[in-house]
């Protein structure tokens, strides 16, 4: 139990701290660069927590301590090939709201300063989130609904004897909608909005400098390592430890794909899209999860 | 027995005519006539309960003679009328100081006297005697301001030529009544009445309701009423509102059920007509914005209700009808009194040489500062007239409500309609009551210290909370005043001789 | 007799402190505070007391009764304590403002009729505190005038329609059962015929939509919300609006019964399925309403109405875990929408009145206590895990989607998610970003404010963390509805299909939070800056420029502004223009020509003749 609940932060900071290695190489493949080596950002890390920063108060602190607290917390609940050693605490719904001091915790943290880049990213990031929590919710129910239990721990075990949720009849449409909305999840292009550097100087994360945006870069990690894994929890089966990281990093490649050859939305496209077809269809999969039983 | 109850109507009519004399002095007369009266019926009350006193006048035998019946019903209305009598005049005392005052005091004691002697009676001539006493004074009193501007005779001869068309028709009515039965006796009559196989007894009774309907504000007949109401001094209106058009109502409901048995085909078309007011008078209250007008066509709402729960034919509906007669008679005193009071002080301030009786809801505004115990006194009068517990008016509907389910069927959709009413009520009662204590006015200087006025406004206040909470007080009188109503045979049965 | 004394405490506390008011204000200010904390002391020692048939008074010859049982007292506690909070609120904010005595009277006025209604045993008491209720609610919305008249007018008229219809239903259960004792009535009641009993629960359904503004009868609320004086906007949201529910709950459960509520068809769906689906629109529509709004009353006012959605669905639902969540999400959100009015009022009071959420900001240095109250409030509101309202909104997604009903749990997570929008802006508008010039010399909020924030929002956490608590009382109210008993523990729920532990939860937060401080002090130390020292990549702004709070969610109500209308309060205000109309049609009636009016009365007797004619009734 002990060992889990050290485990699994480690697993998914390993991961985490990989694909951010990943995205940048593979990026610059596409664009025909050579690309930094696959440790850069740990390097970046470490060097990051001894340069100097600025601090705007005590909530500017607190904030980034939060948001960070909060993705760990989502690790310890979320199995990640069948390691979960939480399981028991409220399932999906509890993920699914803890999912939310992430987001909160940098906003909050951000607020303290009085940068309108900062503000301008957090609207943008709240819109984007409302964006994609209709059709997310949408399958997340689709899921609970067809499975019955509220516990992810479950879910992927029942899959394990029924087959991938995806490739089943009642959960291929909800399936189908989880990819079109990753991109959007995982805050990569076309959906960078919120931290779009070009435009807003990164969003929120403006102000941060020397350790903070060293724990903002580890909570992107993290964030990424969630999103992917909640996918393979809910959709591919799980699987153990092997399976499990290679479909992440399929999902995950894929991901980085989309990125690079999209430009940016413009945060109102981001919600029309969000809105259209992946709502619609995650709503399809919910009424065929309601009717096939 | 102890005393009679004659004097009930002796002494204000002696005092009616005495108070010319006394100069000065004349305005003490009023309050203590309606107080001998207030003492006397209240001393009365236990007798009557045991049993129904006739009192024969003129030395005949009945039937032949006129006669009293002081049963349950009488002596309540009686009781009511001195009360409300009284503290009216207390009012009066300080408010009426202008002009006709001597013949204000005269003609009060005899509106009085009239009302009186309507419910007491037990012979439908004296009735319209009685009632003719009621409605001639009433015309007089609407005309009390005629000195100062048009309205108030605009507004009187407008009643005069309506009362007097009533008045042809219960005129005629009895006329017909006493040339086929040759009486005049009421019980004596519903003992005819009760006994006849003709088809032509509905000509009466239809002329009495439409006569009587006048005096009792029912719908379409009441259209004198708002231009008296609210043209006439605050004391006036009160008694008007309060005593003058419920007397209407006790005829035509003596007529109906003692005369004529209470036929379903009348009680139904009473209790339309009875919602048909209601909703009328409220409605067009809605759209007022002088207050007293407002007060007025709220005083023909009521009425209407009044006449729906009487209309139901019923024990309980009689009760709940007769609660709501006291239910009104105070709230709505109270209400035109501070409302009077209130008009007075304006008045007083702005044009100390107009007369003015009427006055727009917006000039009331923030008043409550000033003014806090007339205001009170008004918000309470609202209050109790909108149903809101605990007072009085709360009671009075529950039993309306309760009496109507009690029939059931079509009476409680009807009684669901007519509790519409209350939400309109509320909307436009409560609109000043926000106005007088939340909105700011040109008030400044406006002050309220007299005790003649403030006293009153105490008492009714008080009443109507105390009735509020112990509604039980009055539902014995109240019963047996029903049950009076409703033994038809038992009255037939008090025939004298 | 308790109770007796108790309400006559709570009644007699009222006009004795308008009469000290006469004497000395400060006297009325702590003897309101002494009379509200008594009763909140006295209340809290009825706990766990069941107790039926205190008769009080006789009203027409029926014995009025009181009683305590869990309901009440849950209901009661709740009442005592937010009225005495915010009467402790009141001293500082009310300070100086006219009519104090009718103020603080009207306050506790309205406490008592509350405390009334949850201890009556009888449905005229329960009537006639409920009317005292509405019309002392009415004098408090219009105190401040000005725009509070119209909100009050419209409260009062709806409230009316509503009280009509609950004194008819009353009355008619009378008529029907000859008894108003609720006990009885419940025994009787199981022989009534189906189409009574939807009749009765329509009628009432009417009554406890309009209080507890269930769409689209909500149309009073954002406007009395937003009028009143801030301390009773508190009362009114906490536990006020929530006497509907409370209504909902004695009526559906108590009165007409668990298994005859359930069994109800009324015609395409089950009764209690058409009032969850009135819930549900309830959590949506005015979720999104509330991020239009520029006023931090008004867009708490209509998450006032959207979170009763979420009490509704759960209680009309009606599992074991439905009911128990939607009865402790009402004190939940009441917790939290107390907090968060009161940190609004205590911006309020300092920034001279200004509750226009594009004109502040940046206030959390300067009111540090108001935005701990407020960060907590909106935490609370949202339902994150570790705040009260998780536990119970948990509780309804999870009967929702086990019981296999996606779409209401659809409504009430996405719910959610709009509320986290809205409440958001709330705090970043009023307390980050840039703080305006003019309020660089705004001062901390008077003690009298800080005291019920601290409190509340110590119970936010308190609460979220061990839920246990107010869940014990739940459960017993629940199983004296007849359903069965939950397994509760301090920490949550244990049940076979999913367990709720909020210790593990709130463990895993508290571990997760201290690693990651201690890798947050094992790098190099930042140096604090003044706030306007920013990063503006290379651009110059100019001071006072940096304030980002105007139009927080453009290019979403780009999309979304379209179709957020309040259709139900466009369709009143229609239905009453066309009422006015029509009332100065009917005036027209009494023209003022004596001769119509004579002509009326010939009219009048030939009709009447006729009528009579053709009867021929004897």
């Amino acid at each position: 139990m002990v060992i889990k609940l050290i485990a699994l932060p480690l697993i998914a900071f390993v991961i985490g701290i990989f694909f951010l290695g990943l995205f940048r190489k593979i990026t610059a493949r596409i664009h025909r660069r050579y690309g930094p080596p696959l440790t850069q950002p740990v390097i970046d890390i470490i060097k990051l927590f001894y340069q100097k920063s600025v601090s705007h108060g005590r909530l500017f602190d607190f904030g980034i301590i939060v948001s960070l607290a909060g993705s760990l917390a989502v690790i310890l609940f979320l199995p990640f090939a069948g390691i979960c050693p939480l399981e028991s605490s409220g399932g999906l719904l509890v993920i699914a709201y803890l999912l939310l001091f992430a987001p909160l915790g940098i906003a909050l943290s951000g607020g303290e300063a009085a940068n309108p880049n900062i503000s301008i990213g957090i609207s943008r990031k709240l819109i984007l989130s409302l964006g994609y929590e209709v059709p997310l919710i949408l399958i997340l129910l689709a899921v609970m609904t067809h499975y019955k239990t509220i516990s992810i721990a479950q879910i992927v075990s029942m899959q394990q004897k029924t087959g991938w949720a995806v490739f089943s009849a009642p959960l291929f449409l909800s399936g189908i909608s989880y990819i079109l909305i990753l991109p959007a999840m995982l805050g990569v292009r076309p959906f960078d909005i919120a931290s779009a550097p070009q435009e807003i100087s990164s969003g929120v994360k403006v102000e941060y400098g020397g350790k903070f945006l060293a724990l903002a870069t580890i909570e992107h990690a993290f964030h990424l390592f969630i999103g992917i894994s909640l996918f393979v929890n809910l959709f591919l089966g799980g699987g153990n430890v092997f399976v499990f990281f290679l479909k992440m990093i399929f999902v995950f490649i894929a991901g980085v794909f989309v990125h690079s050859v999209f430009p940016r939305f413009r945060t109102e496209q981001a919600v029309k899209y969000l809105w259209g077809w992946p709502a619609l269809i995650a709503l399809l999969g919910l009424v065929l999860a309601v009717t096939v039983k | 027995m102890v005393v009679s109850p004659v004097l009930l109507i002796a002494v204000p009519l002696l005092l009616a005519f005495i108070a010319p004399l006394c100069g000065k002095a004349a305005k003490y007369i009023p309050p203590a006539g309606a107080l001998f009266n207030l003492i006397l019926s209240v001393i009365l009350i236990p007798t009557v309960l045991k049993s129904p006193m006739i009192v024969s006048i003129g030395g005949f035998p009945p039937p032949f003679c006129i006669n009293l019946f002081v049963g349950p019903l009488g002596i309540f209305f009686a009781a009511l009328i001195s009360l409300a009598g009284f503290l009216i005049s207390i009012y009066a005392l300080s408010y009426i100081r202008e002009r006709a005052v001597g013949k204000y005091h005269t003609l009060y004691l005899l509106l009085l006297t009239g009302a009186t002697g309507v419910v007491l009676t037990g012979d439908i001539f004296n009735l319209f005697v009685f009632y003719e006493i009621l409605c001639i004074s009433s015309y007089a009193l609407t005309a009390h301001n005629a000195h100062w501007h048009r309205h108030g005779t605009e507004a009187a001869v407008k009643y005069l030529i309506q009362g007097s068309v009533g008045s042809a028709f219960i005129l005629l009515a009895i006329g017909m009544l006493y040339g086929f039965f040759g009486t005049l006796n009421m019980a004596d009559l519903a003992k005819h009445i009760a006994r006849a196989h003709s088809s032509v007894l509905f000509i009466p009774l239809t002329f009495f309701i439409a006569g009587f309907g006048v005096e009792a504000a029912i719908f379409p007949l009441n259209a004198w009423l708002p231009d008296a109401h609210s043209v006439s001094p605050a004391p006036i209106s009160a008694i008007f509102s309060g005593i003058a058009i419920e007397i209407g109502v006790y005829a035509i409901m003596r007529v109906v059920f003692t005369l004529f048995g209470a036929p379903l085909s009348v009680m139904s078309v009473l209790l339309i007509v009875g919602l048909l007011t209601l909703l009328v008078g409220e409605i067009c209250a809605f759209r007022q914005n002088n207050i007293k007008r407002m007060s007025a066509y709220s005083s023909i709402g009521q009425i209407g209700l009044i006449v729906f729960a009487f209309g139901l034919a019923t024990k309980s509906g009689i009760t709940a009808g007769l609660f709501q007669i006291t239910s009104h008679a105070l709230s709505k005193i109270l209400l035109f009194l501070t409302i009077g009071y209130m008009i007075y002080s304006i008045r007083m301030k702005n044009y100390p040489d107009k007369y003015v009786t009427e006055i727009e809801i917006n000039s009331l505004n923030g008043l409550g500062k000033k003014m806090p115990l007339t205001s009170l006194g008004f918000a309470i009068a609202a209050f109790s007239l909108i149903g809101f517990p605990p007072f009085i008016g709360f009671s009075s509907k529950l039993l309306i409500v309760k009496a109507a389910l009690l029939k059931g069927g079509i009476y409680a959709v009807l009684m669901g309609i007519a509790l519409i009413a209350t939400v309109i009520e509320g909307a436009y009662f409560l609109k000043v009551v926000q106005g007088i204590y939340f909105r700011k006015g040109e008030v400044e200087g406006i002050k309220e210290n007299n005790v003649f006025i403030l006293v009153p406004f105490f008492i009714l206040a008080a009443l109507i909370i105390f009735a509020g909470i112990y509604p039980g007080i009055l539902t014995k009188i109240l019963n047996s005043s029903s049950g009076e109503l409703l033994n038809r045979i038992g009255y037939i049965g008090r025939l004298p001789g | 007799m308790t109770l007796k004394i108790l309400l006559l405490t709570a009644f007699g506390g009222a006009f004795v402190t308008y009469f000290l008011g006469k004497v000395s204000s400060k006297l009325r200010n702590y003897f309101a505070v002494f009379v509200s904390l008594t009763l909140f002391v006295a209340v809290a020692c009825l706990y766990g007391k069941s107790a039926e048939n205190f008769s009080y008074f006789k009203f027409f010859g029926n014995t009025l009764v009181l009683r305590v049982n869990s309901l009440s007292w849950f209901f009661a506690a709740a009442v005592s304590a937010f009225g005495a909070l915010s009467v402790i609120f009141s001293l500082d904010y009310m300070k100086g403002k006219e009519n104090l005595d009718f103020y603080y009277m009207m306050m506790l006025l309205v406490n008592a009729a509350m405390l009334g209604i949850v201890f009556a045993a009888d449905l005229v008491s329960f009537f006639v505190f409920w009317e005292i209720m509405s019309w002392s609610t009415f004098l408090l919305i219009s105190y401040s005038g000005k725009n509070a008249l119209p909100a009050g007018i419209k409260y009062i008229v709806m409230s009316l329609i509503g009280s009509m219809a609950m004194f008819f239903g009353i009355l008619s259960i009378y008529v029907n059962f000859h008894t108003l004792i609720i006990s009885e009535i419940a025994r009787g009641i199981v022989s009534a015929s189906s189409g009574y009993k939807i009749f009765i629960l329509v009628l009432f359904g009417v009554t406890f939509g309009i209080k507890s503004a269930v769409m689209p009868l909500h149309t009073w609320l954002p406007d009395a919300y937003t009028e009143s004086p801030t301390p009773f906007s508190a009362v009114l949201s906490g536990m006020l609006t929530r006497m509907g529910v409370y209504g909902f709950l004695l009526f559906f459960y108590v009165v007409a019964g668990a298994s005859f509520f359930f069994d109800i068809d009324a015609g395409i769906s089950k009764f209690n399925y058409i009032l969850c689906w009135l819930g549900a629109i309830t959590i949506v529509i005015p979720t999104f309403i509330a991020m239009l709004q520029n006023d931090a009353k008004k867009l708490l006012a209509w998450h006032g109405i959207g979170q009763g959605g979420y009490m509704i669905l759960g209680i009309a639902f009606g599992t074991s875990l439905g009911l128990a969540g939607g009865i402790l999400h009402t004190l939940n959100y009441s917790i939290c929408i107390v907090l968060l009015f009161m940190s609004v009022g205590a911006v309020e009071y300092r920034c001279g009145g200004v509750r226009d959420l594009n004109s502040l900001g940046g206030l959390i240095k300067k009111m540090p206590v108001a935005f701990a109250g407020a960060l907590l409030g909106i935490s609370g509101l949202i339902g994150l895990p570790l705040t009260n309202s998780f536990v119970s909104k948990w509780l309804i997604y999870k009967t929702l989607i086990l019981k296999s009903h996606p779409f209401l749990a659809f409504a009430a997570l996405i719910g959610t998610w709009g509320t986290i929008l809205s409440v958001y802006k709330f705090l970043h508008n009023n307390f980050l970003g840039e703080l305006p010039e003019k309020y660089e010399n705004i001062r901390k909020s008077p003690v009298s404010m800080q005291i019920p924030i601290i409190i509340l929002s110590s119970a936010i956490l308190l609460f979220g963390i061990l839920p246990g608590i107010p869940l014990k009382v739940i459960n017993t109210i629940i199983t004296s509805f007849g359903f069965n008993s939950l397994n509760v523990n301090l920490w949550g729920i244990a049940s076979e299909t999913g367990t709720l532990n909020t210790i593990n939860i709130f463990t895993a937060i508290l571990i997760a939070g201290s690693v990651i401080w201690m890798l947050f002090r094992v790098g190099k130390k930042s140096f604090p800056v003044t706030q306007d020292d920013n990063y503006a990549a290379g651009a110059y702004v100019p001071a006072g420029k940096y304030n980002y709070t105007a139009d927080f969610y453009a290019p979403l109500f780009k999309i979304v502004k379209p179709y957020l209308m309040d259709f139900a309060d466009k369709f009143f205000g229609w239905l009453c223009r066309v009422f006015t109309g029509f009332s100065e049609g009917v005036r027209k009636i009494y023209a003022g020509d004596v001769g119509y009016y004579v002509l009326y009365i010939l009219f009048f007797a030939a009709l009447l003749f006729f009528v009579q004619s053709g009867g021929k009734s004897w």
